[in-house]
């Protein structure tokens, strides 16, 4: 038995001091989530109902319900997916499985980098250039869609690369030696062992996509529609932007609307985000290494 | 085989969703003014109840992003608190469009204090020293005003962003043609935004179109020149041209109107139509008498 020097009882206290350090910076960024998320229950919790999510607004929109921009969000984040993750999943295994490492798969990764940095409000002008203009779109839900898929694409690349990474090269290997060809072997071993991370990237976009105003705003957006949109060339309302307009625009709103908004626009973000690290769960159980 | 139907499913999914673009409605692209957007809402609200054949998108972001829509022919009716300016339709002109404008109601510009500010009358004059660049007054007691609850003494200026159509309506009415807004003002996004602010902060002054009013913040009453009789900012004084900073509100179409546009705007000027401006708190641009 060694016996305790005083060097080592010291070590001690100092090691047990920032343990408790780190440990209260933890819970300092719980803090903030609890405090938004009761304020918010607190507030606008009253007003939440069947009627508030699936009428219309009325009165100048200072009663009724948000269903259309419910509604509309739910279009917006589907089209934005449509377009990026086939396009973001199909870049991903193109970095991961074939790139040579060169000049111009450096600038690529370096492209993505600098996309995933580019600040929502220059997203929103280019696409109002891009697509409402140039393509002549239109300021309607394919225009919107497509900037905030440009503006996701580099979360879905991200982490649908990573994930292909994290699949132990022996396994391609092995399947290699059995004579299967490459994307033999990425459609039956690599993607099936990945799939778990690309859905956490996926879901990890429709909540981020879910809460963008910025992009949407000139792109696809309105303060105010009285009809549902019918097809992708159709203006939409959008639960965040609503929440803007109901908070900053609207004279004489009831104190617990904007509240309920901003609610059921969490709720949605994390409600997905809940999903998303049940399925990543689930997955990663199933999984053989 | 299971693999084989994911791309089909996909195109086919595409396919679903790209082909609903056939449609019976008429959608109108109404876009501009904060001022206008709360009252092109109600519009647009009531309008359905007198066609449903006819939708009208409403979208706000100020004048100049209306009248920016309508010189890049984005928008059917542009919204503006202000009057398209020369240089603006001419550009609209070079891209082969046509703006004609229209008179929608007029607007009371109101000056706002807090409650607990003493000030009951502000002449235009002290106004200029207040927002002008060379204005004078910087604290209250240069106004010889003592406003409780402001310990600093400094006026705290509210304005509007320059996109704004009040922020160059105001400038044009109060600081003259030339005219320029002092530095180091608040510069609000939105015309609620600068009521909310001068409701919490003793110590400001702002504007914003009369609309905007709540009963938690005052009202000046504004003398057109010092020593004369002041006006309340009011509908009605808005009506008979007596309340100096009020401006007329307008809608902007690429042409004459036709069709469903026509339809809409001649509904607008209609007394039900006039009667919504109203209630919303703006002046009309006719006589109508409404309950």
């Amino acid at each position: 038995m060694f016996s305790t020097t005083q060097l080592n009882e010291r070590n001690q206290r100092t090691q047990g001091l920032f343990r408790l350090l780190f440990l209260m910076m933890t819970w300092l960024l719980i803090l903030p989530v609890l405090i938004i998320v009761s304020t918010l229950i607190y507030k606008g919790g009253s007003i939440i109902s069947a009627d508030f999510l699936f009428t219309v607004p009325t009165d100048g929109m200072t009663a009724g319900g948000i269903f259309p921009a419910l509604f509309g969000t739910v279009w917006l984040v589907g089209v934005a997916l449509l377009a990026s993750v086939p396009i973001g999943i199909a870049a991903a295994i193109y970095l991961s499985e074939y790139a040579p490492d060169n000049w111009l798969t450096r600038v690529i990764n370096l492209a993505i980098i600098n996309l995933a940095g580019v600040p929502s409000i220059v997203h929103a002008l280019f696409g109002v250039g891009a697509f409402v203009i140039f393509f002549k779109f239109g300021t309607s839900i394919l225009a919107a869609s497509l900037t905030l898929a440009i503006m996701t694409l580099p979360v879905v690349i991200v982490a649908s690369r990573e994930s292909l990474q994290a699949v132990p090269h022996a396994f391609r290997e092995a399947c290699w030696n059995m004579g299967a060809t490459r994307w033999q072997t990425i459609r039956r071993v690599v993607l099936p062992n990945a799939v778990s991370g690309i859905l956490t990237g996926v879901i990890l976009e429709v909540s981020r996509t879910t809460g963008e105003t910025a992009p949407i705003m000139f792109t696809g957006a309105a303060f105010y529609l009285p009809f549902l949109p019918e097809s992708v060339f159709d203006q939409t309302m959008a639960l965040s932007l609503h929440l803007f307009v109901v908070s900053t625009q609207v004279p004489n709103v009831p104190e617990a609307l904007p509240y309920g908004v901003a609610l059921v626009l969490i709720a949605m973000v994390l409600i997905m985000n809940s999903i998303s690290i049940a399925f990543r769960m689930y997955l990663r159980g199933k999984k053989k290494w | 085989m299971k693999s084989s139907n994911f791309i089909p499913t996909v195109l086919l999914g595409a396919a679903v969703v790209f082909s609903g673009a056939s449609q019976a409605r008429t959608v109108i692209q109404n876009k501009g003014s904060d001022t206008l957007v709360n009252v092109a809402q109600a519009w647009a609200e009531e309008y359905q109840k007198v066609d449903s054949d006819v939708a009208v998108a409403v979208s706000g972001g100020g004048s100049g992003t209306g009248i920016a829509a309508m010189i890049n022919g984005t928008v059917d009716l542009a919204n503006a608190s202000r009057k398209m300016k020369d240089s603006e339709i001419k550009q609209a002109k070079d891209r082969g469009q046509n703006p004609v404008e229209h008179v929608v109601g007029y607007d009371a510009l109101a000056v706002f204090l807090h409650p607990d500010n003493p000030a009951g009358t502000v002449s235009l004059e002290q106004l200029k020293s207040i927002y002008g660049r060379k204005g004078k007054a910087e604290k209250w007691s240069d106004l010889g005003i003592k406003v409780p609850g402001c310990d600093s003494d400094k006026i705290i200026v509210v304005s509007r962003q320059n996109n704004s159509g009040t922020y160059a309506y105001f400038q044009e009415a109060v600081l003259g043609k030339k005219g320029k807004y002092r530095s180091g003002t608040l510069d609000m996004h939105g015309s609620k935004d600068v009521v909310d602010l001068v409701e919490k902060t003793p110590c400001a002054i702002g504007y914003s179109g009369l609309a905007y009013a709540t009963d938690h913040v005052k009202m000046a009453c504004i003398e057109k020149e010092a020593g004369q009789a002041c006006v309340n900012p009011s509908v009605a004084t808005a009506v008979d041209r007596s309340y100096p900073i009020a401006r007329p509100l307008f809608m902007y179409t690429n042409g004459e109107p036709q069709g469903a546009i026509k339809d809409y705007l001649d509904w607008i000027m209609s007394d039900t139509g006039q009667c919504i401006i109203v209630n919303k708190g703006y002046a009309p641009a006719k006589t109508v008498s409404c309950e």
